[in-house]
């Protein structure tokens, strides 16, 4: 699939309506994880070289392959050059700061890897990312807890309300379980090493892609019951929920809505039939 | 431009090693000198590097009880006290309630940072989950009463300028009222140090401390870690001119690219970071030969000012002669997340006193550095436009452009 360079004006002021380009959801197990960092086949560009793969997040690992397994379902022929990378990982680096504080307390600090710092931190996501696809334009991280997917879909918003981008790539990551021990001690023990989950949303201006998926975006004040139209019962928007809607996206004409825990609310929609949420 | 017109600061909170406030940190920045020295807050003995600019008290902000103030984590405290005291500058803290206070921080791994300092303290909560509902960002907006939205960002030492140039553009959205924007980082911890240290990144000059951060000098030899935190509150102009609050500049235009080349190391291909110096001119809508005063990322590190050398003499073309360069982490140390607004700081004292913060340590400048230094003091001049560059790992350029208002 190629975009269409026309994107809709829209107005921003209520809240910003993209289209979804491309979306996959991913989780890998040990195994998984371990094929993947001894070489993840890119969908575009060149591949990483395994200097960086093996130095790579395990989070990070997943959110690249989310990042190629979207350009492949649809096919995307884009050049990503100006792009943006918006990435929220949810506790990036817990099992390898046990490890790294295990190491400190024996060794001082000659024990801290100085692989730490670049790919443990919250903008390794987003910057790994942009070396992968040859993105110039921004990137960051976000928050890096529960509340960063949330905060990641009005920060992925804002930027596409510039109308200076063509595209941003939206990644939340997060274990299905937090690991507690170091990944190494889990190796083989396939009940015990929890599934790495990843999606990746690659989000342009409106009329801009022809699949009918598409996203609003409604910022708001911080959830009072009521406010900008959600309820109590308005599910929170956070990884596993925007995972399950990409697996099984609305039918036609449906969409699906979300309370952001930052204000406001998400909403993903089929609007192949016309309707627009 | 938007129905909003200008997007205007109107409040500052700030603790960084030289001091506490915007008045304090002018005049030390202005007087030149270093806040650089051994690290106190833990034992160093065994690091390549052991000096840094520290913050040595964090204050407490009204309304907030000392002790229970003092249990808080580092850059908990930081955050508390670098957004409640820039809304009470502003004139918002007694109506905060009354509006749609939008928050947007860099904030500098914080999870890492609460994990670490409490096993420091021989704590489990890095094994506890349950404990880590919520983030900073969310408990700050709670502590402080605030209902706007609030994002928290990282893009290592750029975020400070990602997080303005949201909030700049969540007012020209209408999305908030005002909005705080700024960012604080608490990196002066055992692992942090110890981390950089054994990148390499770190000055070894644990001998001579103020004389440690030398950034375009001859002898640099890597930076000097550093803490602290500064907030601004942004309001549009017509809020501000509305209730005669003071103005402390315009958020005139906003720059960011990325490196996509390396996590840690600046590209030898200057673009990116040229193309966002000049998105950011572009936004403000200045010409290069505009621009009264440069706020550089510069480090400190060999490879990292000369780069940034190359870009400004490119951006700035002929003008690069006489448009003024300095940069203030030769003595405030590198905040790291933080740097982009302390630098941002910086340049509204320029703008404000009319007065250039110097490099100092630049003894033997550099000839790969060639530019229009402001060395070792500080001197007068005719400011109406500054820029400030911050560049992080990760490959991200960012540019922010300031202007008297």
């Amino acid at each position: 699939m190629t975009l269409s360079s026309t994107a809709a004006t829209a107005s921003v002021s209520a809240g910003v309506v993209c289209d979804v380009a491309a979306a996959c959801a991913l989780e890998a197990d040990a195994a998984q994880l371990l094929a993947l960092r001894q070489g993840i086949e890119p969908a575009c560009g060149e591949p990483l070289p395994a200097s960086s793969l093996k130095h790579l997040d395990e989070q990070t690992l997943v959110a690249l392959a989310a990042v190629y397994g979207a350009i492949r379902a649809q096919d995307l022929r884009v050049d990503f050059q100006r792009w943006a990378v918006v990435a929220a990982p949810r506790f990036l680096g817990r099992a390898a700061l046990i490890v790294s504080l295990q190491r400190y307390a024996v060794e001082g600090a000659w024990g801290m890897s100085p692989h730490f710092i670049p790919h443990r931190t919250l903008h390794s996501v987003s910057g790994t990312v942009s070396m992968a696809l040859g993105i110039h334009g921004p990137n960051f991280g976000i928050d890096g807890g529960p509340a960063g997917s949330s905060q990641a879909v009005l920060a992925a918003a804002t930027l596409l309300s510039t109308g200076t981008l063509p595209g941003v790539w939206l990644l939340l990551s997060g274990w299905e379980r937090e690991p507690l021990v170091p990944l190494a001690a889990l190796v083989g023990k396939h009940e015990a090493f929890p599934k790495c989950r990843a999606v990746a949303l690659a989000l342009v201006p409106r009329g801009c892609a022809a699949n009918g998926l598409q996203a609003r975006v409604l910022p708001g004040t911080l959830y009072r019951a009521g406010s900008n139209g959600t309820t109590s019962r308005t599910p929170l928007f956070g990884l596993d929920e925007l995972a399950a809607a990409v697996a099984a996206p609305p039918a036609p004409g449906a969409h699906v809505a979300w309370r952001l825990c930052c204000g406001g609310k998400m909403e993903l929609a089929n609007a192949a039939d016309g309707a627009t949420p | 431009m938007t129905p909003t017109g200008k997007v205007l600061i109107t409040g500052v909170g700030a603790a960084t090693p030289l001091g506490n406030g915007y008045q304090e940190i002018a005049d030390a920045l202005l007087a030149g000198r270093s806040a650089v020295t051994p690290v106190t807050s833990f034992d160093a003995a065994q690091h390549p590097s052991r000096i840094a600019g520290q913050v040595h008290t964090i204050p407490c902000p009204a309304g907030e009880e000392p002790e229970a103030f003092a249990r808080r984590e580092r850059l908990e405290q930081l955050v508390l006290w670098c957004t409640a005291s820039a809304l009470e500058d502003a004139g918002w803290w007694q109506r905060r309630g009354d509006v749609r206070v939008g928050m947007v921080l860099g904030i500098g791994a914080e999870w890492l940072k609460i994990w670490e300092a409490d096993a420091l303290r021989g704590g489990r909560r890095i094994h506890e989950p349950e404990r880590d509902a919520f983030s900073m960002i969310q408990a700050d907006q709670a502590k402080l009463g605030l209902s706007g939205p609030a994002v928290s960002v990282s893009a290592a030492c750029a975020s400070g300028n990602h997080a303005l140039a949201l909030g700049k553009r969540w007012l020209e959205l209408g999305w908030v009222d005002v909005c705080l924007a700024g960012a604080c980082d608490s990196g002066v911890t055992p692992l942090c140090l110890a981390g950089f240290g054994n990148l390499r990144a770190l000055s070894r000059r644990n001998d001579d401390p103020q004389a440690a951060s030398r950034p375009f000098d001859r002898g640099r030899d890597g930076f000097v870690i550093g803490e602290g935190g500064a907030v601004f509150l942004l309001e549009p102009e017509a809020s501000a001119r509305r209730r005669s609050a003071r103005v402390y500049a315009e958020v005139a235009g906003c720059g960011a690219t990325s490196d996509a080349y390396h996590m840690v190391i600046p590209s030898p291909h200057p673009e990116p970071a040229i193309t966002a110096m000049r998105q950011a001119l572009a936004d403000a809508g200045i010409a290069p030969e505009s621009v009264d005063y440069v706020n550089a990322h510069a480090t400190g590190t060999p490879v990292g000012d000369s780069a940034e050398a190359r870009v400004l003499r490119t951006v700035l073309g002929t003008a690069v002669t006489h448009v003024p360069v300095s940069s203030t982490k030769s003595m405030t140390g590198h905040l790291l997340t933080a740097a982009a607004a302390a630098e941002a700081l910086a340049c509204l004292v320029a703008l404000e006193r009319q007065a250039l913060p110097p490099t100092i340590n630049l003894d033997d400048p550099d000839p790969e550095c060639a530019l229009c230094h402001v060395a070792n003091e500080a001197r007068a001049h005719r400011v109406r436009t500054a820029v400030s560059n911050s560049f992080g790992f990760g490959g991200s350029n960012t540019c922010l452009v300031l202007r008297a208002a």
